[in-house]
């Protein structure tokens, strides 16, 4: 069965005099394990299809199932608890969250789903590389090193999907390049399902799957080998 | 460029109206009281001394008073001490004028009441006096529609005081009934005025004026005193002596010597009256009339503190507007690095930051301005009338003050934008453009402590002094809002419990009458037939050597703490006299101790006239507002020769006071009459007081929420990470609200430590030797205030979740990804 399952998925949003169709009857089925990199041109919807499937954003219509289960929508705190307990999310700029050290921003993820476990977020640090930096500040570390505590931080609660918005935009090459590795090691390694929104065609490396979305519609679905 | 970057400026202000109002009201309420208190402490300072002054307009104070205490000199003793004085006048520059004898006795007004349909005849304490209208301390009927009238001449006229007339509703032609220790006699009230002993109208040295129907006073001819007193014709128990001009006095709130020249004629009369008479004297000068020493207080209290009320109030709105200015300076980061990249110089930035307080400064200045000319200073000067019931017959020129008060203020929040506005030139623009200059490094030392507790914990405590220069200026705004509050409780409760709760705990007789010496046996005989009780006492004034200043002396047959007794002592250190000790024992209240600096086990010398007596220390009492020692009355009797001056007595159940008690007292004081008069007063005060305590709790919340709000606001993008993540609404909401009552439990405790520190400094500067009191860390104010702080603050948790809770997370993702 998919992890995902979506069908005619639209969202539409009102703008002054016009409505815009940023998702305009998407249909995609996503299978444990995947990583799926959503290709597009600004405004294409690939943001809009990412803040869905996190229950960030209801769909104006269409079905989102996950796990074969009705994902909640229009309801704020029905909304954040599907995130808790299912999804990982990385930000294009980590924000993580400067009074607290790598640990604690793990820690502190733990603690809001119900669960510390340092262990687990002293390991999760060791599989990103980070086991040294645990009681730095994240002003203390460089860019990278910041992206690869937010990918454990999302992966702290045991998500079951991950999503990334931009995660390597805001870093060069060559680090963008690290932290992808360190996340596909860490996903492989816990089993956790990605997916990962860019502008960056060399990422598709890192893929299993790419999906091209154009004007709010899937317009190619392949497996990236 | 100047006039958009202020558009833009000005319309990130008016996005958060409210709190725009905010800063706008409380620059309001700073020169509005600020205008109000100046009015007040310029027209009655000024008053006052119109007043007393030497013209037909005013009443020419004496400079220098002889008072016989203890009894009266007939007409030749009076004119031979006059012309003693005046043939042995010291060597000075100050010369003498007039040396006028009077006669002012204690007595009795009767007067019909009718209570429940029943008419009903009163005994009201009273002071009577008798003026052969001369040159000194004449009777002031100005021309207001509170006076009216003439000076009696004829010994059955009478001038009555303003307060008993509109008290008692006694208008003129009336006939009253009054009393002297000599049975009754009616007068003719041929004018309503006032006198200078009791400009402020209080029975005895009480702190608070006499409720209306509960003291009388007149102004009677000196033939119709001695008529109503039976006393010889030229009978005098006072001397007015007027010093030409108006010499300078020592001030008793000051430590400096004002007035040298004075004390100097002051020592010298004292030995010239020892010399002539035997009986018991004192002489001062106008620091000891308890009357013209409080009003000179009160308006020297008002004139010293609208200054700092103001500047108090205009820098709780100066921090708001510099908090608020700041947190624009760091959201409009972005924009200032972009205009700076494009070249716009340090100088067009700055200006705009200066307009906004300016802007604000300016509103507030002129609502206030408004306000406090129109309704705060006509207000004040209403409730003085109402409160002291003294006419003010010009009040003072508001220009001038009005102009200072409006400079004071606008310097306090123009400075408010100085440090916003080089914040603002000062930014580097290619930190701000790589988001660097928000980032800043926690505390190592606050992480380690705070390191063993939970994520959530340490991030509430962290996040909460995560700006430790805004949470001080918080906690000092929020402590000076408090101040207002908290200074308000801590004095009224003070002043309550050392008058009503005093007299109504401390003080266990329904009557006293004062008596002529050896009138006493005729109370006793009134009480007995009563089946009362009674103690005799003896109040009888002393002062110590070299120093004008009074001490009451209390001579009682029981000097106890018990609660039983008649007048209830409160110990504070030391222990209970003993009769007939070798050196006379004494207790002596806590002010002396302050003022005299005499201390348990001293061997003192206390002067009783022209008797001088050695007196052990023994212990220290506490709650006496004027200066007052304790010692058994067989001891004090030995050195004054006087048995009794008052009668304390407790009636059973179903028996009450009468005109026979009237008839032989010199005075009757009934308790009920004084616990009333201060529970009036304090009534009186309590709109006024409410609109203090309101007045303190807004600003407060008004400072705190300016606060948690820039607080909160700064927050949204970890907030809505967070949210983003999954954080559950509950769980955002105890971590908010744990650190707002961390801030609420902080500021509160500093607002107490303000308020004490603040209410300390405001007693200590104006205590002096006649009203003295002291303020403890009353735990329940401390209670109060913190718990009051951490309320205002814990209530805003709702408004910070509804924040969250209405936060659009999709927004706020695109925000996170640019």
């Amino acid at each position: 069965m998919a992890l995902v399952s979506i069908n005619g998925l639209e969202r539409h949003y009102k703008m002054a005099s016009e409505t815009v169709r940023a998702l305009d009857g998407v249909d995609i089925e996503i299978l444990e394990g995947e990583r799926i990199i959503l290709l597009g041109p600004s405004g294409s919807g690939k943001t809009t299809l990412l803040n869905c499937l996190s229950a960030l954003d209801s769909p104006t219509s269409g079905s989102y199932s996950f796990s074969g289960i009705n994902v909640p929508k229009d309801d704020s705190e029905s909304m954040t608890s599907f995130r808790r307990e299912n999804i990982g999310y990385v930000f294009q700029f980590f924000n993580l969250l400067q009074d607290l050290t790598v640990l604690e921003n793990i820690l502190l993820i733990q603690e809001l789903a119900g669960g510390r476990d340092e262990d687990r977020a002293r390991n999760l640090l060791a599989l990103v590389g980070l086991e040294k930096e645990v009681d730095r500040f994240p002003a203390e570390i460089s860019g990278g090193q910041q992206q690869r505590v937010a990918i454990a931080r999302s992966l702290a609660k045991r998500p079951r999907l991950l999503l990334g918005d931009e995660l390597t935009g805001n870093l060069d090459s060559k680090t963008s390049s690290t932290v992808m590795e360190v996340l596909v090691r860490a996903c492989e390694s816990e089993g956790i399902t990605c997916v990962f929104v860019t502008h960056d065609e060399s990422l598709v490396e890192f893929a299993t799957r790419v999906v091209r979305i154009d004007s709010g519609k899937i317009i190619s679905d392949e497996n990236a080998r | 460029m100047l006039v958009l970057l202020t558009k833009r400026l000005a319309r990130s202000m008016m996005r958060s109206k409210v709190r725009l109002t905010a800063v706008v009201g409380m620059v309001t309420v700073a020169v509005f009281a600020g205008v109000s208190f100046a009015s007040y402490a310029y027209t009655v300072s000024g008053m006052y001394d119109k007043i007393y002054e030497d013209s037909d307009q005013g009443v020419n104070l004496p400079d220098v008073w002889v008072e016989n205490p203890s009894g009266t000199w007939d007409g030749q003793t009076s004119d031979s001490l006059c012309e003693e004085i005046s043939n042995n006048w010291a060597n000075s520059n100050l010369v003498m004028n007039e040396c006028e004898p009077r006669l002012r006795l204690d007595g009795t007004m009767f007067h019909a009441v009718t209570s429940d349909g029943v008419k009903e005849e009163k005994l009201i304490p009273a002071v009577w006096h008798g003026i052969d209208e001369g040159l000194v301390d004449r009777v002031w009927i100005p021309e207001n529609e509170c006076c009216s009238g003439r000076i009696a001449t004829g010994d059955d006229e009478i001038v009555i005081d303003v307060r008993v007339a509109s008290g008692m509703e006694i208008s003129m032609g009336d006939s009253i009934t009054i009393a002297a220790g000599s049975g009754r006699m009616n007068f003719t009230v041929v004018g309503i005025g006032l006198h200078s002993n009791h400009l402020y109208y209080t029975y005895g040295d009480s702190l608070f004026p006499a409720e209306s129907g509960t003291f009388a006073t007149g102004y009677l001819s000196s033939e119709g005193l001695e008529r109503l007193a039976n006393l010889s014709g030229g009978s005098s128990n006072l001397l007015l002596i007027d010093v030409l001009g108006t010499p300078d006095y020592d001030l008793p709130s000051t430590d400096e010597e004002e007035g040298a020249q004075l004390t100097a004629i002051v020592d010298n009369i004292d030995d010239i009256v020892s010399q002539t008479v035997d009986s018991t004297t004192f002489v001062y000068d106008r620091s000891q009339v308890f009357s013209v020493e409080m009003l000179r207080a009160d308006a020297e209290g008002a004139m010293m503190f609208y200054t700092p009320i103001t500047g108090m109030i205009a820098a709780i709105a100066g921090i708001t507007i510099f908090l608020s200015l700041q947190r624009l300076v760091q959201s409009q980061a972005r924009e200032i690095a972009i205009l700076r990249t494009l070249g716009i110089p340090r100088g067009k930035i700055m200006p705009a930051y200066f307009l906004m307080p300016l802007f604000i400064g300016s509103l507030g200045s002129i609502i206030g301005a408004f306000l406090g000319v129109l309704l705060g200073s006509p207000g004040m000067l209403d409730f003085y009338e109402e409160i002291l019931g003294i006419p003010i017959l010009e009040s003072t020129d508001l220009a001038p003050l009005v102009i200072q008060i409006v400079g004071i203020t606008m310097i306090v929040v123009l400075l408010s934008g100085v440090i916003p506005a080089i914040q603002a030139a000062r930014l580097q623009p290619l930190e701000v453009l790589r988001g660097q200059h928000e980032i800043r490094i926690s505390s190592r030392r606050i992480q380690e402590i705070t390191s063993s507790l939970p994520a959530t914990v340490g991030l509430t405590i962290r996040s909460s002094i995560r700006k430790p220069t805004r949470l001080a200026f918080t906690f000092i705004a929020v402590g000076l809002s408090m101040l207002l509050f908290g200074s308000t409780i801590l004095m009224m409760g003070t002043i309550e419990e050392l008058t009503v709760e005093k007299i109504e705990e401390d003080q266990n007789w329904d009557l006293q009458s004062s008596v002529y010496p050896g009138g006493e046996e005729e109370v006793i005989e009134w009480v007995e037939q009563k089946d009362g009780d009674y103690e005799i006492i003896i109040d009888f004034p002393a002062n110590p050597v070299n120093d004008s200043r009074v001490i009451l002396v209390k001579g009682m047959d029981t000097l106890s703490t018990d609660n039983e007794a008649f007048i209830v002592l409160d110990l504070k250190e030391g222990s209970m006299p003993i009769k007939d000790a070798p050196t006379t024992q004494i207790l002596i209240d806590q002010g002396i101790k302050h003022f005299l600096g005499w201390d348990t086990g001293d061997i003192q010398t206390l002067v009783f006239g022209s008797s001088l007596i050695e007196v052990e220390v023994v212990g220290i009492t506490q709650g006496e507002i004027s200066r007052t020692a304790y010692l058994h009355r067989s001891d004090l009797a030995q050195v004054v020769g006087v048995e009794a001056t008052a009668v304390l007595i407790d009636l059973p159940e179903g028996q009450s006071v009468d005109s026979n008690l009237g008839d032989v007292s010199l005075g009757v004081v009934e308790k009920e009459d004084l616990v009333s008069s201060y529970e009036s007063i304090m009534e009186q005060q309590q709109s006024f007081l409410g609109a203090i305590l309101f007045l303190g709790i807004l600003i407060a919340i008004v400072v705190l929420f300016n606060t948690l709000i820039i607080n909160l606001s700064e927050r949204d993008t970890e907030i809505a990470t967070l949210r983003v993540l999954g954080a559950p609404m509950n769980r955002l909401g105890w971590m908010m609200f744990g650190e707002h009552l961390a801030i609420g439990l902080i500021g509160g405790s500093l607002a107490f430590f303000f308020t004490l520190a603040g209410t300390q400094a405001m007693i200590s500067s104006f205590i002096q030797w006649s009203f003295f009191m002291t303020v403890s860390a009353d735990p329940e104010v401390a209670i109060l205030l913190i718990g009051i702080v951490a309320f205002i603050s814990v209530v805003l948790t709702p408004y910070g979740m509804w924040r969250i809770k209405k936060m659009d997370l999709v927004e706020k993702v695109k925000d996170l990804s640019q």
